[in-house]
């Protein structure tokens, strides 16, 4: 049962290096993901998968092709997709001087509905840090805390944008699991990373994107078999940035 | 009218703005430097400083002396050309006048030279006109003449008028929109600029919610603020607001809404926090001219008065100062009222129209 369907979706930017000109960041892609899926967008940087998430969210205005969210046209209802959506943006600031407890009853006012904050923070392992501001908390802290932040409405559907990016092994693998437990409750989860390893252990599906376009689709474990460089003599060997080296080749990017 | 949500988040709002103690702090020194000011000058300004040099030194000489002396717009100093003139230069003095040697006989008593320094006196003419004025009086006195014609002041208004009284209602609409300016224009370029729009933008949250409950909390803070500033110039400043409180902070919560929105707007204009600081003075800095602070607008050339008139800060402190000189009431249907229903539906319009987010790609 697809709860995200994405057709044809376009977006321009102006070109950085001649004006007047734009150029498509995301050309031309189709998305479909299932209820209860954990699914990954990769790619270099700059391949659009940021763009991507946001005109899923509502955040980027749509310049061609439709989003349907459970059923919502995004084009069309916005708002009302937000109030099924969690977002969990990349970089995270909150207004100053409120704690967390503070700023989860800020944020369950802007959905109109009512939270426990100590239940929430719980769930993140943040119930000692009630108290404090972001400003204290350290990385991995910040992380699951903007987590908690876009779980306040108990969305259908969470959007996490380089989760884990920044994070060392112990509070990367205390996420995956935070990921995890909340996917098992029902949860569908899209995220975009730079993570291979986060890829393969936490999706069921992954994307991968370069240049605007979605340039391979599939299961882990498929598209090792597809695009891992080494003929297929055992049934699964190399990885899943073999795989994604092997696609969009070994170049550096901005 | 006001939803749930509007005022939670108002409620939010007034505690982050309320922990902010510095701000607060700051924004009310001024008003108590200001009421200091006008405290010690009693309101008036001061008498005009006089050097007298009595180069004659004879009986005509002493009394028209003695006569200028009890002139209370002068402030009289005698002393020798050399000393006072040393003064002027420094502008310790205003003005010197200078009695010839032959001021002795009253069929011809020669000149009274007056000494300026031009450059230090912004009006020239002005001061000579109520010197004249005065020399012309002592003159009648000495030659025992009584004058043809006389004027005696009556204000219509019947009441003692004082600068202050004027002053006052200006200067608290200024601060009114200066307070609401800076509390919303700057506030939203920093909150763009460090993501925290767009963090709210996840949510389903509109600009009009969001752009009320600023309104909302800014307007309570901002009351508190200029209560004080009231209070100080009620207690000591002994202002009078003839048409009562009620209509004065009803004419304030008007000015509040129009100006934070006018702040929302410039906000959403201004990309950086550079950019906030000129695009709001070229917002302010014309009105504090135009709109009759220091001096009413009828003294504008008459071509500006059309549109002075119009701007936001000329309604709302014509409107605060007919209230609190004239007893005036808040919805007098008249013309300033009708700006403050106008500029009301303005605000508000352009502040939801134009809000932006996020950083929009240059």
């Amino acid at each position: 049962m697809p709860i995200i369907t994405a057709r044809n979706l376009i977006k321009y930017y102006p070109c950085p290096e001649i004006s007047g000109e734009n150029f498509a960041a995301v050309n031309n892609i189709n998305l479909t993901i299932s209820a209860g899926e954990i699914f990954g967008l990769l790619g270099p940087n700059g391949a659009g998968k940021t763009t991507t998430l946001e005109m899923l969210e509502g955040l980027n205005q749509i310049d061609g092709g439709d989003v349907l969210i459970d059923g919502i046209d995004v084009k069309k209802n916005p708002y009302e997709v937000k109030k099924i959506i969690g977002v969990q943006l990349q970089s995270n600031e909150y207004f100053d001087r409120l704690n967390l407890s503070d700023l989860l009853t800020l944020f369950a006012n802007l959905y109109s509905t009512t939270v426990d904050p100590m239940h929430l923070l719980a769930k993140v392992n943040l119930e000692d840090k009630a108290n404090a501001k972001p400003d204290d908390l350290s990385g991995g802290q910040k992380q699951r805390f903007s987590i908690a932040c876009a779980l306040v409405h108990n969305p259908r559907i969470l959007f996490l944008d380089e989760p884990t990016t920044g994070l060392d092994p112990q509070a990367k693998r205390n996420l995956w699991n935070l990921a995890k437990d909340l996917n098992a409750d029902g949860m569908t989860i899209v995220l975009t990373t730079h993570n291979m390893e986060e890829a393969e252990h936490l999706c069921d599906r992954i994307a991968i994107m370069d240049q605007g376009q979605i340039i391979a689709e599939g299961t882990p474990q498929q598209l090792i078999l597809d695009h891992a460089p080494e003929p297929p003599k055992a049934a699964l060997h190399g990885n899943i940035e073999d795989v994604f080296l092997v696609l969009t080749g070994h170049g550096l990017r901005d | 009218m006001l939803t749930k949500l509007q005022l939670h988040l108002a409620a939010i709002f007034v505690k982050i703005f309320y922990r902010d103690r510095q701000a607060i702090f700051f924004s009310l020194l001024f008003p108590l430097i200001f009421t200091g000011i006008f405290l010690f000058s009693d309101g008036e300004p001061d008498p005009l400083k006089l050097g007298l040099v009595n180069e004659s030194n004879n009986e005509l000489s002493i009394k028209f002396v003695e006569m200028v002396k009890q002139e209370k717009f002068f402030e009289v100093k005698e002393g020798s050309a050399s000393e006072l003139k040393a003064e002027l230069i420094a502008g310790d003095q205003t003005a010197i006048i200078i009695i010839p040697r032959s001021f002795n006989n009253l069929l011809d008593p020669g000149k009274l030279r007056l000494l300026l320094d031009a450059s230090q006196v912004r009006q020239v003419d002005a001061i000579q006109d109520s010197l004249e004025a005065t020399l012309l009086s002592i003159e009648r006195n000495i030659r025992n003449i009584e004058p043809m014609f006389s004027l005696q002041l009556e204000d219509v208004k019947a009441r003692p008028q004082r600068y202050i009284d004027f002053l006052l209602p200006g200067i608290l609409a200024y601060m009114l929109m200066n307070l609401c300016i800076a509390g919303s224009g700057f506030n939203i370029v920093e909150y763009r600029r460090r993501g925290i729009l767009k963090r709210l933008f996840v949510t389903p949250i509109q600009p009009k919610d969001f752009i009320i409950s600023i309104v909302l909390a800014r307007m309570l803070i901002i009351m508190i603020q200029l209560s004080v500033i009231l209070a100080l110039a009620i207690g000591l400043l002994k202002i009078n607001i003839i048409g009562g409180l009620l209509p004065l902070y009803g004419t304030i919560l008007f000015g509040a809404f129009i100006f934070l929105c006018v702040g929302f707007f410039l906000g959403s204009l201004a990309k950086t926090q550079e950019s906030i600081r000129p695009i709001v003075l070229l917002f302010t800095f014309p009105q504090l001219i135009l709109s009759g602070i220091f001096l009413p607008i009828t003294s504008l050339p008459d071509f500006i008065q059309p549109i002075a008139h119009l701007l936001p800060l000329s309604v709302i402190a014509s409107t605060m100062r007919d209230i609190a000189n004239d007893g005036a009431s808040l919805i007098a249907m008249n013309l300033n009222f009708l700006g403050i229903i106008l500029w009301v539906l303005i605000s508000f319009f352009v502040a939801t129209k134009f809000f932006v987010w996020q950083k929009v790609a240059s």
